[in-house]
């Protein structure tokens, strides 16, 4: 077993994802803890350019470059990352706990039977263990883990853990010839969709009033958007509320929806699960109503009302207007 | 195109409550919990009951848990699944999602699957890992995060959704795995004939003998786990609270929102 970390850069329609900036950050921690060199897979089409700025960061860039590669498939990344943890042998794959992550991760953890920990919010190396520290229950309980194994560890590092790297001297591009078997792939990206709905573009607005399951009935959404006329504000909402099409898919914030960083960010009945809250944490005031005093939304919030959504938002209502 | 689909469940303790550590760090306190089936695995069961209504087939609802889990298998056979299996590992903590994934993939590898399905996580532990696991394990194509899939030719077409509301679209030859979205369908209310019905058929169970292991202990695994210990996250805690009664509430908020220029006059 090497001492290596390599991470798995990731990369949509010619960007890097700003999570492999952070896997960078925890890989040179990882790499200084394991007394190893930290590395990079970065694997896609024409994607020489990515491999420049990743490079840029001060680590050695392992870059495939070859038309299976030009969208993320399981069958396609997981034989070239098979024939890259043959080469490297790495103490550490790290790979981002996003919707791609979910799928390689645990994808190549299965296949090459190794130890895997998924959605860590820190991790470390202490001798031949991995402590991982990961949230629980709606983030209302956290754990540390340990894995002690002499294979390569698996972990997806959850998106917003830590900083993101910045350029530094010293870094590299070394090409690795393909290694993929297109005739074992079964599974084939027919092409990336955009849904194209006309609607108001939340990133845009400086004021959301965004509604959670906390408003418990569609009717009552009238409450979130008499504040949001008030304040010269936008409505949003977290998943299940555009899952159940309360409201369009456009104005769902978080993770799967739109990232926002609006002066004024009012979450009206929503428990602040990590997906919610990836999309907004970065809003310059945060005010936060719910029921529930362990709801991980006042982790974040600047300002947290612990109370019934649908009894205080028609009392500030009122007193706005008078 | 029938297909034998295998759609896999979990049990999770209703994730809205309020939860403390167990004395010895090792777990949540269980004692008073109410348990459910996971969210996203309600769309992975209707999502493979719908798929067996267009193509045909038949639908086996799997899970890894104790004899509590049976409800949520009673559960999926009201909403139209045609046979219950139950896995008997019954650790109640069950936190190293490898063992329990391991233990997954060797009880579908007991089952007819041209497709195996499940939610894209567990919203008790968050792992987002047991589908593509099983699947690295079993050697299946996997597409995680799918909002929608229909069955073309002798395969299948799958959305996965990524960050920002993006979609890939794969074709995926089967046999397959797929982790499905929150909100990919609407999932069904069950009829109380069938819910009254369900309640009397029986739920298999595997125990490690049939899986060929002399006890769960005997998992193979690469690793060694142990849970280091459990507690609530450090308050960040700069949450500043307004206290008070409803009104009162309301009134420093309305004063608040004013002072900082927010209302619009």
């Amino acid at each position: 077993m090497g001492k290596d970390i390599l991470i798995l850069a990731e990369h949509l329609e010619g960007k890097l994802a700003p999570s492999t900036f952070e896997l960078v950050t925890k890989g040179r921690e990882l790499a200084a803890q394991s007394g190893g060199a930290l590395k990079a897979a970065l694997l896609g089409l024409n994607s020489g350019g990515l491999a420049q700025i990743l490079a840029g960061l001060g680590l050695e860039v392992l870059h495939a470059d070859d038309p299976s590669l030009a969208e993320y498939t399981d069958g396609a990344y997981e034989q070239m990352l098979l024939s890259l943890l043959r080469d490297v042998a790495p103490r550490v794959l790290l790979v981002a706990h996003t919707s791609q992550g979910y799928d390689v991760a645990p994808g190549i953890a299965g296949r090459a039977d190794l130890p895997l920990v998924t959605s860590a919010v820190d991790v470390r190396l202490e001798g031949d263990k991995l402590v991982a520290t990961r949230r629980l229950l709606n983030e209302k309980i956290q754990g540390e883990f340990e894995l002690a194994s002499d294979k390569t560890f698996v972990v997806t590092l959850r998106p917003g853990s830590g900083k993101l790297a910045e350029p530094a001297p010293g870094g590299a591009v070394t090409s690795v010839p393909p290694s993929v078997d297109a005739s074992k792939v079964r599974t084939k990206c027919l092409g990336l969709e955009r849904p194209q709905v006309a609607d108001i573009d939340l990133s845009s607005a400086d004021i959301i009033v965004s509604a959670g399951r906390g408003i418990q009935k569609k009717e009552n959404l009238a409450l979130v958007e008499d504040l949001a006329r008030l304040l010269g504000g936008v409505v949003g909402a977290s998943r299940p509320l555009t899952d159940m099409e309360w409201l369009p898919k456009t104005r769902q914030v978080g993770q799967s929806g739109k990232t926002v960083r609006p002066k004024l960010y009012v979450a009206c009945g929503i428990s602040g699960a990590m997906q919610h809250v990836a999309g907004m944490k970065d809003s310059g005031l945060i005010i936060a109503i719910n029921t529930d005093p362990s709801a991980p939304i006042f982790e974040i919030a600047h300002v947290g009302i612990v109370a019934n959504v649908l009894q205080l938002l028609p009392a500030v209502i009122k007193a706005l207007k008078s | 195109m029938p297909l034998n689909l295998v759609v896999c469940l979990k049990q999770i303790p209703n994730p809205d409550l309020q939860f403390s550590v167990s004395p010895d760090g090792q777990d949540i306190r269980r004692d008073g919990l109410n348990y459910k089936i996971n969210g996203s695995d309600e769309y992975a069961l209707e999502e493979a009951v719908r798929l067996k209504e267009k193509n045909g087939g038949r639908v086996v609802a799997l899970t890894v848990g104790p004899k509590r889990a049976e409800s949520i298998l009673r559960e999926a056979l009201a909403k139209g699944a045609d046979e219950a299996v139950r896995v008997s590992y019954d650790d109640p903590a069950a936190f190293d999602v490898g063992k329990v994934a391991r233990i997954l993939a060797a009880a579908v590898r007991t089952l007819p699957h041209d497709l195996v399905l499940t939610g894209v996580q567990s919203d008790d532990y968050s792992n987002s890992a047991t589908g593509a696991l099983v699947a690295g394990i079993l050697g299946l194509p996997h597409v995680s995060v799918v909002t929608k899939v229909l069955v073309q030719g002798g395969g299948l077409e799958a959305w996965s959704e990524l960050e920002g509301g993006l979609q890939r679209r794969y074709s995926v030859g089967l046999p397959a795995l797929l982790t499905i979205q929150f909100g990919a369908n609407t999932p069904r209310y069950a009829p109380l004939p069938a819910i009254m019905k369900a309640a009397r058929v029986a739920i298999r169970e595997i125990a490690p003998a049939a899986l060929g292991l002399p006890s769960w202990d005997a998992v193979a695994l690469p690793y060694a786990f142990a849970v280091r210990g459990l507690a609530p996250p450090a308050a960040k805690g700069h949450a500043e609270l307004i206290t008070g009664s409803a009104e009162d509430q309301a009134r420093k908020l309305a004063q608040m929102l004013r002072e900082k220029g927010f209302v619009r006059r």
